[in-house]
């Protein structure tokens, strides 16, 4: 009888530790990730908005402002495009617009590859379509700053990418359906700048960030004329480069500093 | 030429955008576990979302609507990201920091 009740008690525990709680710590870090992105949000909001009104303002119809902007799930290019859609340009020139207008995120699956490598490649591409500026950074600094869950990190990411996603559609879809009664000249859009800072600031904490960031801000600002946004591209590739130089010649040893 | 007054040409539209999406989002997540990094690349890559971001932030800030540099202090724009950059510091609370930031950059663009 005992050696049953201990056996019972046994099954218990490894049906505890098993694919029942491994679902519960799936659900929790899936619930921690909306958590982590929800203060940001008004900055997604924002945009979303103001990128609906552009899209129906710039001379969209509405059903195609929609069509475009449930399914390329990117603003910067989808309002990189805009102008050249109204103005009747080659498809070829719309298309790579869009391309060179989303090289930064060649970077951002670059830095985040390794944490989804060991995921199925449908996962991998279902999180990789839906990463923004916003979750992503978000998720890089969680990397950092070792406040990642320990495991499924993945669905702590589809989280936050769920939360952003949903909020950025609502937006969207009211900037395109109430374009004609929401103020364009109130500069909402600058919510989003601001998040950007927001994100940005706490990771602005070592010598090699900060130098990166001043190089990728003064790049981008003299690169600013160049067509299709290739002033970004070229900022945060000049950034990257300053900053992994300075990391290479500082000191590694916090002995080795103090000596120096 | 497209005219964007046809169903096919914008449906084409919308399909290649979405694709261009696709490709450059998931480009090195498809790789997966097939490459592997040098560790240079691994750090240099740690640095991407400070400098990118910075790259995005910048130009809006300063050059915003125009194409001339506006440093001056009278910026809405530059006043805002201080003033949220202030907030952040002595508060750490992100909400409270878009909507202080918000605030000094519409009141500095009505009265500056």
């Amino acid at each position: 009888m005992r050696a049953l009740g201990v056996d019972a008690q046994y099954r218990r525990l490894v049906s505890a530790s098993g694919p029942g709680s491994d679902a519960a710590a799936r659900h929790a870090a899936f619930r921690a990730g909306r958590l982590a992105i929800l203060p940001y949000l008004p900055g997604s909001c924002a945009w979303g908005l103001v990128s609906g009104v552009a899209m129906v303002k710039g001379g969209l119809d509405v059903p195609w402002a929609i069509a475009m902007s449930m399914m390329v799930n990117a603003a910067s290019a989808q309002l990189a495009a805009l102008p050249l859609i109204v103005a009747g340009a080659p498809l070829w020139v719309i298309i790579a617009t869009g391309f060179i207008t989303n090289l930064r995120f060649v970077i951002y699956s670059a830095a985040m590859r390794p944490h989804f490598a060991h995921l199925a490649l449908k996962r991998r591409m279902t999180l990789g379509f839906f990463m923004t500026d916003f979750t992503f950074v978000r998720f890089m600094r969680a990397a950092q700053e070792n406040t990642l869950p320990a495991t499924h990190r993945d669905s702590w990411f589809a989280g936050m990418v769920s939360m952003n996603l949903v909020t950025w559609h609502v937006s969207a879809l009211t900037g395109i359906v109430g374009a004609s009664y929401i103020p364009t000249d109130w500069g909402l859009e600058f919510t989003g700048t601001l998040a950007l800072v927001a994100l940005v600031g706490p990771a602005l904490n070592m010598r090699p960030a900060v130098v990166g960031a001043i190089t990728g801000a003064l790049v981008a600002l003299l690169a600013h004329g160049l067509p299709y946004k290739l002033g970004l591209f070229a900022g945060a590739i000049a950034g990257i480069l300053a900053a992994t130089l300075t990391d290479r010649f500082r000191p590694r040893d916090p002995s080795a500093a103090e000596a120096a | 030429m497209i005219d964007p007054l046809s169903g096919i040409a914008m449906a084409a539209v919308v399909v290649g955008l979405t694709l261009s999406t696709l490709v450059t989002r998931t480009s090195f997540f498809v790789a997966g576990a097939k490459i592997k990094l040098s560790h240079r690349a691994e750090v240099a890559l740690r640095y991407a979302p400070v400098c990118t971001l910075a790259a995005i932030i910048a130009p809006d800030v300063l050059i915003h609507g125009g194409s001339a540099l506006d440093t001056s202090l009278f910026n809405p724009r530059l006043v805002g990201v201080f003033a949220s950059g202030l907030w952040l510091i002595w508060s750490r609370n992100i909400v409270g920091c878009l909507a202080v930031g918000m605030l000094a950059y519409s009141l500095a663009r009505v009265y500056l």
